[in-house]
């Protein structure tokens, strides 16, 4: 992460200066060499570009064009209505549930997902028998197909016929409905979130455990600190930039949430009201309703949470992201 | 070292999923520049490699049905020289795959059509207009179909569509549960209070079985046949009013909804997590209302051929009435097809009285085609099929307007809070029927 983040703007200031010069003539010694350094790494950077302006870029402003239009189908007939579909959203109960819903979600699955992230990672980071079938069995659900996962979670939760109801019964416990109470469906969903992507953010976890110098342990165990405390001191700090960049992508991630709970619920479950995410009503209303002009300005009411809170997070991270 | 190869080629591995994703989004949204056939036709040979761009695409959404029309395919196919594929997406994902194709030009190029979304394919000339081709056609004869089936497909005139098949509802019971409880197999003097009562006595206090099964969205097979026993509506003939708040309609609600409260179905928690047929299969409810479209599920269970049967739904006993709320889907093709004439071909011997007889004998689907039914009868002989049949006796259209979809869903979504019970149906049915004006209104 390091690494990454300082060659970033050692790069970019390197061409802000070079490109007026660059266009006139060749004038300065050396410049030959730095010119071909030039155009080599802005042709290494273009197939990364292209696809982002075509897949990211565009696609944005294209949404943000589109939601101030009532639009017809297949992308015809569309009528521009300025900011109607805006004050629509903002008078809108189902949104703002949506909103909160999404909230909930990431609060259960980001803390947890980091935290047994965090610990998987530091009982792996060590000499052990079948260290690396482990890491393998961790990171194997961010292999598997979202979708094939969703379907696999929801026969386990099915309230009549599922695993762990039939577990709970067996031990003399009454049902619960995992997916179908409004209280408990969010959660049952962040669990299979947060089972899918823990191998994922153990395996980078592991790589900020590996940087870390041995010294500073040996240091520790001479000074005669346990284990706990050397975990505390200097574990955790050590691979705050990569709480940091985990912590960002999966808020990000999790706000996104769409997949499982298309998956899992129905639209007539009870809970369905109370667990939708605004991903989930960005999708109703653009392909199954066809109003995308509405379901672009839900997703731009999503983008802009999204930016604020990683704005605030990188705010934040002067306070406690160490970079030694 | 070794853990990091093991990550680097996991990561690698990853990333080219990823990047595979972004190929075919690629190609997709690329569509839309492409305006010629051919080259539509690539980007849908990117989707499924075996398809050569010589053969039709042919887009389905039941996969029941997929091993009967492949047998059809394969006769058009030997008959004519033309090949062609069929390709099954699940109904969730049908409209959306079908939307995404129709604006990205890349339509597949014969597909089913259906009476939610006719109206929006037709406005937007998506589909091939077949109207010169049926009158100049020899062995399509479009009176031979039901009257307002065709109706569903012909937009201003136009003739958008070939009818397919058309559907009913009828009653399915468990007669081991109807022995057990000494109840009487339903039948034709059944009312929707016989009904009730043998919901009541089907259901057994420890929760192991209870009388029937319905969820909100449950409406063609379910409850909106209700509503018009009892005299309501869902939409005014002329589509342009809602018939949410009708006192038939409201009536017919309150029943269903009674049925759910009185604790004579699962749990609504249960029901929304399994369908009616999977709870009716697995042998916990004694009654379900099901589409013949579910034929092919049901009558292949072992369970249900041992224990259940089919008859006509029960009638109201203020009314008398016994309708059965139908719908027929049409075969329908690309307006942007580069094999026009190769998919009229196709559509043209779907619709000929020699595949639909053969539709029906193969029991997939009641075929549209005057006189063909006779058959389909025998197609499961364990099964009381002619039910079916009798149910054509009072048939509703299934209610549609513009844009179904939308009043449909939203009205599914309200009426949760009456199956839970948290509110009065009389209310729950006014909001719908203020915000379905409102969404006609919109259309």
């Amino acid at each position: 992460m390091k690494r990454a983040g300082l060659a970033w703007p050692a790069f970019s200031n390197g061409h802000v200066k070079e490109v007026p010069m660059g266009e006139k003539t060749v004038q300065y010694k050396g410049t030959n060499q730095k010119r071909s350094e030039f155009i080599w790494g802005w042709l290494f950077l273009l197939p990364t570009m292209i696809g982002l302006i075509i897949l990211n870029i565009i696609p944005i402003f294209q949404t943000i064009y589109q939601s101030f239009f009532k639009t017809g189908a297949f992308g015809k007939g569309n009528v521009f209505i300025g900011f109607d579909n805006y004050t629509k959203m903002f008078q809108d109960a189902s949104v703002w549930q949506a909103l909160l819903n999404t909230f909930k979600y990431a609060i259960v699955e980001v803390p947890f997902s980091i935290i047994i992230a965090i610990v998987l990672a530091v009982l792996l980071n060590r000499k052990m028998r079948g260290r690396t079938i482990y890491r393998t069995i961790y990171f194997l659900p961010m292999v598997a197909a979202p979708a094939a996962v969703a379907m696999v979670w929801r026969w386990l939760y099915n309230s009549e016929f599922g695993l762990l109801n039939h577990l709970l019964n067996s031990i003399g416990l009454k049902s619960v409905n995992w997916i179908s109470n409004p209280n408990i469906a969010y959660i049952s969903i962040a669990v299979v979130g947060i089972w899918s992507v823990i191998g994922y953010n153990m395996v980078l976890f592991l790589a900020g455990l590996q940087e870390i110098p041995r010294d500073y342990y040996e240091a520790a165990e001479i000074d005669g600190a346990s284990g706990v405390k050397q975990f505390f001191h200097i574990t955790l700090p050590l691979i705050s930039p990569t709480m940091f960049f985990v912590s960002v992508t999966r808020i990000i991630g999790a706000l996104q949430v769409f997949d499982t709970i298309y998956m899992m619920l129905d639209k007539t479950n009870p809970a369905f009201a109370k667990t939708q995410s605004l991903v989930y009503l960005f999708y109703k209303y653009s392909f199954l309703e066809s109003n995308k002009g509405y379901g672009s300005a839900i997703v731009m009411l999503l983008l802009l949470v999204i930016m604020l809170i990683t704005v605030i997070q990188m705010i934040c991270q002067k306070k406690w992201v160490n970079y030694n | 070292m070794k853990l990091k190869k093991v990550i680097v080629i996991a990561l690698a591995s990853v990333m080219t999923f990823s990047m595979a994703g972004c190929g075919s989004q690629t190609s997709e949204s690329a569509a839309p520049a492409a305006d010629s056939g051919t080259e539509a036709a690539a980007t849908e040979g990117t989707e499924t490699a075996t398809v050569s761009p010589d053969t039709l695409t042919v887009a389905v959404w039941d996969k029941n049905q997929e091993p009967g029309l492949t047998q059809i395919v394969n006769d058009f196919t030997a008959e004519t020289g033309i090949k062609a594929q069929i390709q099954v997406t699940p109904w969730e994902q049908y409209w959306t795959m079908l939307e995404a194709g129709a604006t990205g030009g890349s339509l597949p190029d014969v597909f089913w059509m259906h009476s939610n979304e006719i109206t929006t394919y037709s406005e937007y000339e998506m589909l091939l207009d077949l109207t010169d081709r049926i009158s100049s056609s020899e062995t399509l004869d479009m009176s031979k179909f039901p009257k307002e089936i065709v109706e569903i497909y012909n937009y201003d005139g136009k003739q958008f569509a070939v009818p397919k098949d058309y559907d009913t509802i009828a009653l399915w019971y468990n007669k081991t549960m109807f022995d057990e409880a000494g109840i009487t197999y339903p039948d034709d003097t059944w009312t929707w209070d016989d009904f009730a009562d043998a919901c009541k006595k089907l259901t057994k206090e420890d929760g192991s079985q209870y009388g029937y099964a319905l969820k909100p969205s449950n409406n063609q097979d379910g409850w909106y046949n209700m509503v018009y026993d009892m005299g309501g509506e869902i939409i005014t003939p002329d589509r342009t009013k809602s018939g949410m708040d009708e006192e038939g309609t409201i009536k017919a609600l309150e029943f269903v909804s009674g049925l759910v409260k009185d604790g004579y179905t699962p749990a609504y928690e249960v029901m929304t997590e399994n369908n009616p047929e999977a709870l009716f299969e697995a042998g916990k409810v004694g009654m379900i209302t099901m589409g013949s479209w579910m034929l092919a599920e049901l009558c292949n269970n072992d369970y249900v051929k041992a224990n259940c049967d089919i008859a006509v739904l029960p009638k109201d006993t203020a009314t008398g009435r016994r309708a059965s709320i139908y719908n027929g889907l049409g075969w329908a093709a690309a307006a942007n097809t580069d094999k026009p004439d190769e998919a009229w071909a196709l559509i043209e011997y779907l619709g000929s009285q020699k595949a639909q007889q053969k539709q029906s004998d193969l029991g997939i689907v009641i075929s549209a085609y005057e006189g063909s039914e006779t058959n389909w009868v025998k197609a499961y002989p364990d099964f009381n099929l002619q039910a079916y049949l009798d149910m054509t006796e009072d048939m509703v259209i299934r209610p549609y307007s513009k844009h179904t979809t939308v009043w449909e869903d939203m009205i599914s979504e309200k009426l949760i809070e009456a199956w839970n019970g948290t509110k009065e149906v009389k209310d729950i049915c006014a909001e719908i029927a203020t915000e379905m004006n409102a969404d006609i209104a919109e259309e």
